[in-house]
């Protein structure tokens, strides 16, 4: 077999596809995966952990909010499919409470946004705050009758 | 495969000592309790890991460097943590060096620390604790102190290395897990976790400081848990979720 036809058997494309896939993933996972501070001095925020589930009824939206005021949560939809969270924190803290004295800043809120890939019905949100963790779950719209 | 690994030792190991293994997990669960231990126990830095496997990452402390990847202990505890998520192509090497060396160095017992990810955690006030061990003298050692047991599951990672590797060594080795966030930092599972290990060993703290710093602890891991995440994805951490088929 000549080095040409070699190239182009059914294992090789397998292997283009196979290498497409993975740089795809890693592209993904790059994204999802921001490098970059997990702060921001002018805006005084904290950036908070959060996660997106997609189950077959609805979306839910979790994030971790720890030393917050429950009751100044915010849950706002900035579009379709992005979904941002702000609460304000119980007390300021500092970079120095915690622990780092080579930066100057004060915080007084966490935020985070959440890409949802479905359509959601914003309106009918429902929203629970339990031991520092946010959820907010959202009916999917548009979902297949079969369903 | 160990070449690029060393581990260096600073001070005097001792020999016969329970060898606690913490690394950045699931929920963060053994760091944050190995962490804990290490402070209220004032352990000293005895060694660390030099590996070229591992990023070019040193820790500053007190405006010293340190190398991530370190070993605490005292004369009766060796304590292993990693402020650095270990990267996944890694974390064999460096797993089976770990154990390989405390084996050389006679440990009575390898402790591995854990999170079991569970979906509705934020709904469980007290997370429930649960041990596997490498032989069956351990497994009854473990039940008789009450420990509930987890007798079928995957556990995938630094808890799934160490045991491998234990095994294929015949170190004695045990892993406690707690039920846990998977991606935020949990240390309520990591106070539940050394509550249990006071009942199976003689190595008692007091947790109430650490589930008062909780929050304060939840702020500062919030980095460290998006890059463990990352390196959990890889390494197919939602494994654990999964439902094994044994018939």
């Amino acid at each position: 077999m000549s080095e040409k036809q070699r190239k182009h058997s059914i294992f090789d494309i397998m292997n283009e596809y196979r290498e497409e896939f993975e740089t795809l993933a890693d592209e993904l996972m790059a994204s999802a995966f921001s490098e970059g501070p997990s702060w921001n001095t002018e805006t005084c925020c904290l950036q908070a952990l959060s996660n997106v589930i997609i189950t077959p009824r609805e979306v839910i939206v979790t994030a971790d909010l720890p030393n917050i005021k429950p009751e100044s949560v915010k849950v706002e939809a900035v579009d379709e499919n992005l979904i941002e969270i702000t609460a304000k924190m119980k007390k300021k803290v500092r970079f120095a409470d915690l622990g780092i004295d080579h930066r100057q800043g004060e915080f007084s809120s966490l935020h985070c946004q959440g890409r949802v890939h479905v359509a959601i019905d914003t309106e009918k949100m429902k929203i629970s705050f339990n031991g520092g963790i946010l959820e907010v779950r959202f009916p999917r719209k548009n979902r297949h009758k079969s369903e | 495969m160990s070449e690029s690994i060393r581990i260096v030792e600073e001070k005097p190991i001792p020999s016969e000592a329970t060898m606690i293994i913490g690394l950045p997990d699931v929920g963060l669960v053994g760091l944050i309790a190995t962490s804990y231990l290490i402070s209220e126990l004032n352990l000293e830095e005895i060694a660390y890991m030099d590996s070229d496997l591992l990023p070019p990452v040193m820790v500053l402390h007190k405006g010293l460097p340190h190398a991530p990847l370190r070993i605490y202990g005292n004369q009766n505890l060796i304590a292993v943590i990693s402020e650095l998520a270990v990267p996944v192509p890694a974390i064999y090497p460096i797993m089976q060096e770990i154990v390989k060396w405390g084996q050389a160095k006679k440990v009575k017992r390898i402790v591995s620390i854990g999170g079991i990810p569970i979906e509705n955690r934020q709904t469980i006030t007290e997370p429930k604790v649960f041990g596997a061990a490498s032989n069956q003298e351990l497994l009854d050692m473990l039940n008789k102190s009450g420990l509930s047991i987890m007798n079928e599951g995957y556990i995938v990672g630094p808890q799934a290395l160490t045991m491998r590797y234990s095994v294929s060594k015949k170190v004695s080795a045990i892993a406690i897990l707690a039920q846990s966030f998977y991606n935020y930092p949990d240390p309520e599972a990591a106070a539940m976790v050394l509550k249990e290990l006071s009942k199976i060993s003689d190595i008692k703290v007091d947790i109430s400081k650490l589930l008062e710093k909780g929050e304060e602890i939840r702020l500062k891991a919030r980095d460290i848990m998006k890059r463990t995440q990352q390196e959990m994805s890889r390494m197919k951490k939602s494994q654990e979720y999964d439902l094994p088929l044994y018939v």
